[in-house]
């Protein structure tokens, strides 16, 4: 039997954070992993898909760049190369954790974790106790009743990242952050993409001026896409795939299933110690406690938004949490959220759709007015801001355009901050960077623009 | 030799303590002014500075509990050779008879005296050996921060560091210096331009007119927040929680403020004979006189029911000396002077710091310094000498509708007042009802000390100096 004062089962972006932070605290910690540290973001999400996605920039620009004065002949790509850098940048961050584990003193145990009682653990033969145990599991790709992932011709999202030949025809179903990512991906090569979504937005948990102009984007590339449309039936066949929408019968070389994810908690023993559920996700309190003493649960298992941002924040309130703090509990309306299809996406905060328009005022920046954009020739989108009209806080922001990924945070520290328009105003915002257009956009809301 | 490094002992009522942080790593070199080591107590953070040059070697690892005075580590010259089972110095003195290091030491013989800590330009300009030749004033992180904590202007300290840097022990100096001169620590500034305030929750609080004095902050630090600012109760029926506490189901470890504050309550009402009694003042004129002074010192001060009761009772305790007391078993010690200790309540308990020779200060200086300090509390910035040496308490539940209560003696003081809601009241003009504004005033006090006829007498003192408040400014 081996003990530590905590155990957090998964090294996902909350799983090794939480170890971390609760070894920096004072305790001894053990982590659990049956794969790779690193978790999904790390190994099958966020980081490879990046890292393919910026070769599908890069091969943009380089088409684009002719009308930088440089001429390039002879363009072609290599798919899996694209696929094995994006293998390799995911295993050196892997190893990084591993290092990270090292450095902080957390012992890591590979298998599978059982609980078989509040604070004891089963990892195959090993026993481990620990006075406090952290879920950080994260979650797995759902199928779509009984359309299922085969792995064959109908793919998730670690098919869809480590493809040995690029589809013809592509059909993805579900217009969320993942759908749109792999549209962009496979369109930027070549690929004819059908996007399918039953909402009647692309990103539809996004603002739907963004929505609109992400879908204006992605028709101009070249995409078919169906919106308020589901699939009725999808079936791998010896080549590709057959798929019933709308009552018509169509075939693709591929089809991606990209309609969500579930907690990952198979034989965790969750059930059998009464651990609360809603909607198949873990019920946590504002300090991630379960109802269960001794069991908390962090990120994507313990209920949406399913980001790794938001793991890696809980991560650090549940190791204050077991160590005795009083953690300041996670605002969720703060958390922001990226997509990167072309164009990008950022936001935070209350979207338009759900404001009341007299109580608010909004300001949208149009990037093709911003110096810095004109002259990297991305000047698609604009930069949103919404701020209560009677108290000038800043609400929400919604941006969509090349680059809008690394601004976002400026808008969220705002927010934390519980900054109003004036704040904004009085900042000096550098020249030239898009950075420009968030001040602008603020201008505008209260009608004082400059540049436009 | 190696030179012994200290766990500081910071305040009288320090117990124990720890080393939180290391900023040197053992077997690493420091020069004299170099922060050390970061020191926390249930009451204190502070940083404390190497006492001379040399290789630090550590004897206690961060985190560990310890007495102050205790030795955490040594300082040893260059040259020496530092053992490898070093573990420590054998004691050459009795240890009982060791005198402990005090966090407020006599900085070592400044060159010129310390200049008072007034904002006057003069001082900074006098300086000129604190600065680079650039003109970057010379000063250790920790003097930096700790002269934000104290309120001191750190262009006015004179530097007894290295080429005259700025150290902590400087900064104590200079606000001791300070302290010495009354109006020259009260900060010229409202309390709402010191109290920490997200610029949404200001804004907001100026539009509805909350007293942000009033408001505990949950944001980092204390500070006050958008969210906070529903604390204000509408109507007195309407009190909402303090702040989102522990859920219902889970523990909270009794440590650090909570557990000075379980040890203290429950030590008093053990060796104490306490008992109290509530008394109504009719506060009609207490109310118009403060709209008055709130217009008139606009941009000064605020005075709040509090400083009314705190001026109030100040005066009282002059009148009546015995309720300023301190029982020692054999004697009562009457105190000449009357430091008022003002209860405040902050995000994970209680903090009381004291308003300094409360007799002497107008009520406009009251008013500053109890929302200086009420600030501070919040904010975590309190100053070891904002604690010292309370001699009577007032503690404050007005705001969440209270209209009696038994406030706990802070010992080793003879009384407490507890200060309740205005209510609407009823007198009698003959036959004839007419509404007045009242409070009840709890005091509690310590029987072993005097009766109830005696503790009535001042109690009602405090009352007759509401009732005809004008006497306050007097």
């Amino acid at each position: 039997m081996k003990e530590f004062d905590a155990v957090v089962i998964g090294g996902g972006p909350g799983g090794y954070a939480a170890a971390i932070r609760a070894s920096q605290l004072g305790l001894s910690v053990a982590l659990i992993e049956r794969e790779a540290l690193g978790g999904t973001c790390l190994n099958w999400g966020c980081i490879p898909t990046k890292s393919l996605l910026h070769s599908a920039s890069l091969l943009a620009d380089i088409r684009a760049a002719d009308a930088f004065g440089i001429s390039v002949e002879g363009l072609s790509f290599d798919l899996a190369k694209m696929v094995s850098q994006s293998r390799s940048a995911a295993a050196q961050l892997s190893q990084g954790v591993k290092g990270l584990m090292r450095k902080n003193k957390v012992t890591v145990f590979e298998g599978h974790a059982r609980i078989v009682s509040p604070g004891l653990i089963a990892v195959g033969d090993d026993q481990i106790s620990a006075d406090s145990i952290v879920v950080a599991t994260g979650a797995v790709q759902k199928g779509l009743g009984s359309i299922q992932i085969d792995g064959k011709h109908i793919w998730g999202a670690r098919e869809a990242m480590t493809p040995k030949r690029l589809p013809k025809r592509l059909l993805i179903v579900g217009a969320g952050a993942i759908g749109v990512e792999f549209a962009c991906f496979y369109r930027a090569l070549g690929s004819e993409v059908t996007l399918l979504e039953v909402a009647e937005h692309v990103l539809p948990t996004e603002d739907h001026e963004v929505s609109a102009l992400v879908a204006e984007a992605l028709v101009s590339q070249g995409m078919t896409l169906r919106l308020g449309q589901g699939v009725q039936a999808l079936e791998s066949q010896k080549r590709g795939v057959t798929a019933e929408v709308g009552g018509e019968q169509l075939k693709f070389d591929a089809a991606i299933l990209s309609v969500g994810v579930e907690a990952a908690i198979a034989d965790l023993g969750l059930e059998e110690l009464g651990v609360e559920m809603q909607s198949g996700f873990i019920t946590v309190n504002d300090a991630q406690m379960t109802n269960v003493p001794g069991i908390y649960a962090i990120g994507d298992v313990a209920g949406a938004p399913c980001l790794a941002h938001k793991a890696t924040h809980e991560a650090m309130i549940v190791a204050e949490s077991i160590s005795g703090g009083e953690p300041h509990p996670l605002q969720r309306e703060r958390i922001p959220g990226c997509t990167y299809g072309t164009p990008q996406v950022a936001s935070i905060g209350l979207r338009e759709q759900d404001a009341e328009p007299e109580q608010v005022k909004i300001g949208r920046f149009p990037l093709y007015a911003n110096g810095k954009s004109v002259v990297s020739g991305h000047t698609e989108g604009f930069v949103k801001t919404i701020f209560d009209r009677e108290s000038g806080a800043l609400l929400g922001a919604h941006l969509v355009g090349e680059g809008v990924t690394e601004l976002i945070q400026g808008f969220a520290v705002a927010i934390g901050l519980e900054t109003t328009e004036a704040e904004l105003m009085h900042t000096v915002f550098p020249h030239p960077t898009m950075s420009e257009a968030m001040q602008e956009s603020v201008l505008l809301a209260f009608d004082r623009p400059l540049h436009l | 030799m190696p030179r012994e490094i200290y766990l500081v002992k910071v305040g009288m009522t320090m117990t124990e303590g720890m080393v939180s942080e290391w900023f040197i790593a053992d077997g690493q070199p420091v020069s004299k002014g170099d922060m050390l080591y970061a020191l926390e107590t249930e009451k204190v953070n502070l940083d404390v500075d190497a006492e001379m040059d040399g290789i630090v070697k550590h004897v206690v690892e961060a985190g560990v509990t310890l007495a102050p005075g205790d030795v955490v580590g040594y300082i040893f010259a260059a040259d020496e050779v530092i053992p490898d089972d070093f573990e420590g110095v054998a004691s050459t003195n009795d240890t009982l008879s060791t005198p402990l290091p005090e966090a407020m030491p006599a900085p070592e013989a400044p060159k010129t005296s310390p200049q008072p800590v007034a904002a006057s330009t003069g001082a900074a300009e006098q300086n000129v050996a604190s600065r680079t030749e650039e003109g970057r004033l010379k000063a250790s992180p920790a003097a930096r921060r700790l002269a934000g904590e104290l309120g001191v202007g750190i262009e006015g300290v004179v530097g007894t560091g290295p080429d005259g840097r700025i150290v902590e022990a400087d900064v104590y100096a200079a606000a001791k210096a300070g302290s010495t001169q009354p109006q020259m620590t009260l900060p010229p500034v409202s309390a709402e331009a010191v109290a920490n305030v997200s610029p949404l929750a200001r804004r907001i609080a100026e539009a509805k007119g909350i007293d942000l004095a009033q408001i505990q902050g949950s944001g980092p630090n204390g500070k006050i927040l958008q969210a906070d600012l529903d604390q204000v109760p509408t109507a007195p029926t309407a009190v909402k929680s303090v702040a989102a506490g522990p859920k219902a189901g889970s523990t909270v470890p009794v440590r650090g403020m909570r557990k000075t504050i379980a040890q203290r309550m429950h030590q008093s009402l053990q060796e104490t004979a306490q008992l109290s009694m509530d008394m109504a003042a009719v506060m009609d004129d207490a109310v118009r006189l403060r709209g008055q002074l709130i217009k008139e010192w606009e941009g000064e001060a605020k005075p709040t029911y509090t400083d009314l009761v705190i001026k109030a009772t100040a005066k009282a305790l002059v009148r009546h000396p015995m309720m300023n007391s301190r029982f020692d078993g054999a004697e009562i010690a009457l105190l000449d002077e009357v430091h008022m200790g003002l209860a405040v309540a902050v995000p994970d308990g209680l903090l009381v710091p004291v308003i300094r020779n409360a007799h002497l200060l107008s009520l406009k200086e009251i008013s500053i310094e109890s929302a200086r300090l009420a600030s501070a509390a919040r904010a975590g910035t309190l100053g070891l000498d904002d604690f010292a040496g309370g001699t009577f308490t007032v503690s404050a539940l007005g705001m969440y509708g209270v209209n009696s209560f038994t406030p706990i003696i802070n010992q080793p003081q003879s009384g407490i007042i507890g200060i309740n809601q205005l209510y609407d009241g009823v007198a009698w003009e003959s036959e004839n009802p007419v509404k007045t504004t009242q409070m009840n005033l709890s005091l509690t006090w310590d029987h072993r000390v005097l009766d109830g006829a005696p503790a009535a007498e001042f109690l009602a003192s405090v009352v007759e100096f509401l009732s005809e408040p004008y006497r306050l400014l007097l």
